[in-house]
């Protein structure tokens, strides 16, 4: 089942804090995330944080480990819930830079962009697991698996971004 | 253009230069390999990726992931024979890598829960089974700190000479990529030592958490172009950083 963005009602305060915004500003700070990078499905919404909305639950982190089962505890969520000051949360997770550093970092290129999601996937037969990814993310979004010796991040669910569907909090929405 | 081969009578299609086990992996034909990985080269080592392969009226079996895709060969993934000879290989490799729990469940599959093999005496590597998988793929990674020493029952894998490689950088690639986990990987909260040689960390500005080893630093600056500072915090850190910059937007 598909996430639709356009059937959805707004959520308070979405129009100053969608995170459309946020990332931008995000990367205006960091200077090295271009705008807009994360896209997902075939629609061409964008995985959407809106932290105002989030009361720190972890359904987000909860479903992410269900769904990528293989690697599925809690802890290798690729999406991680963060603490930021009193009762404020940010939910964090992979910006699908367009100039990504894990992927210029691999070396055997087990890192590439599915065009058609707009994530930046594993390829899980190629990875050697030198875990320099997870090292080179500036945002440490990366995660480095050391029992499967592989790389673990978002792949955004292949297009259908979990955390959002089941986030019940409106804090995050494919839009 | 296009070669055409069957696989388990169904066919499929292949570019000059693939090889057999990547062709029906990618048509979803499942075939069993330990010491196959899609970075490097394909040598045949572990034997469990035998198929049976008819061409030009001849039938023999054989290790898929280097055997070539050619114009109307026939490949059959699963027969008697196929079968008993993998366990045949599985058994030999039980032998070598006892305390390997993926070897052994491999095993299981075909039926083999003993080995009537002599167990491969305490090495230097207990637990290996010489697929030279760690050494392929250091190469590829552009090391090459580690080689075959010693021959037939002598042989082992390790830094040349047996004494710690100058061109270990301690990425622990090979610990990853290894079938049976054998290599062996002490990680303190300051240093790291593997193959005989002790590397430290650089540590986290911020927390002190280990990040990666000096070396490692070192060769990912040297190939990778990215900011020196990109390793200088750990993941964590990072993230509640970021997470930080973000909140200030926010609110
Ligand atoms: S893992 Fe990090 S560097 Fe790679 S795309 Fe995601 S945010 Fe960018
Ligand atoms: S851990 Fe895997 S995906 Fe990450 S840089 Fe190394 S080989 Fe590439
Ligand atoms: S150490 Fe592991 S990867 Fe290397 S030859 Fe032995 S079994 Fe293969
Ligand atoms: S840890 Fe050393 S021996 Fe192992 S892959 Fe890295 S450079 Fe090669």
């Amino acid at each position: 089942m598909s996430v639709n963005p356009a059937n959805r009602p707004t959520p308070p305060d979405a129009s100053q804090t969608s995170s459309g915004d946020a990332l931008r500003v995000l990367a205006g700070i960091s200077g090295r995330v271009p705008a807009g990078a994360a896209r997902t499905g075939s629609g061409g919404g964008m995985l959407t944080v809106i932290p105002r909305n989030c009361v720190g639950c972890r359904t987000c982190e909860l479903t992410c480990s269900f769904v990528h089962s293989t690697h599925g505890r809690l802890a290798r969520s690729r999406i991680k819930v963060r603490e930021v000051g009193e009762k404020r949360f940010v939910q964090m997770t992979c910006l699908q830079c367009v100039e990504a550093a894990c992927v210029a970092v691999c070396p055997v290129e087990a890192l590439a962009r599915n065009e058609a999601t707009g994530a930046i996937e594993v390829h899980e037969g190629r990875c050697v697991g030198c875990s320099l990814c997870e090292k080179a993310c500036p945002f440490g979004h990366m995660r480095f698996d050391p029992e499967a010796g592989l790389a673990v991040k978002c792949d955004l669910c292949k297009g259908e971004p979990m955390c959002a569907r089941f986030c019940p909090n409106k804090a995050l929405e494919v839009r | 253009m296009s070669i055409r081969l069957t696989i388990d009578d169904v066919e499929v299609k292949a570019e000059p230069g693939e090889y057999v086990l990547a062709v029906a992996r990618r048509e979803g034909f499942a075939i069993p390999s330990l010491c196959h990985h899609e970075s490097v080269a394909p040598i045949g080592a572990c034997r469990v990726c035998l198929v049976q392969v008819t061409f030009g009226g001849k039938t023999t079996l054989s290790t898929s992931c280097n055997m070539l895709a050619e114009e109307g060969l026939q490949v059959v993934t699963d027969t008697p024979e196929v079968r008993a000879h993998r366990a045949m290989n599985l058994e030999l490799l039980l032998a070598r890598a006892p305390g390997s729990a993926r070897v052994r469940e491999m095993a299981r599959q075909y039926g083999v829960t003993r080995t009537r093999f002599p167990q491969v005496a305490e090495s230097a590597l207990a637990n290996c089974i010489l697929c030279e998988l760690c050494m392929r793929v250091c190469s590829r990674l552009g090391h090459d700190a580690l080689s075959a020493i010693g021959r037939g029952d002598k042989k082992r894998i390790g830094p040349p000479f047996g004494t710690p490689s100058e061109r270990c950088v301690g990425c622990a690639s090979c610990r990853s990529v290894c079938p049976t986990a054998c290599v062996f990987v002490r990680d303190t909260a300051t240093s790291r030592t593997i193959w005989g040689k002790t590397f430290e960390f650089v540590l986290c500005k911020n927390c002190g958490a280990p990040v990666l080893t000096r070396e490692h630093r070192q060769h990912a600056l040297a190939h990778a172009g990215l900011p020196e500072d990109y390793y200088d915090v750990c993941e964590p850190c990072k993230q509640a950083d970021a997470a930080g910059r973000f909140a200030n937007v926010v609110w």
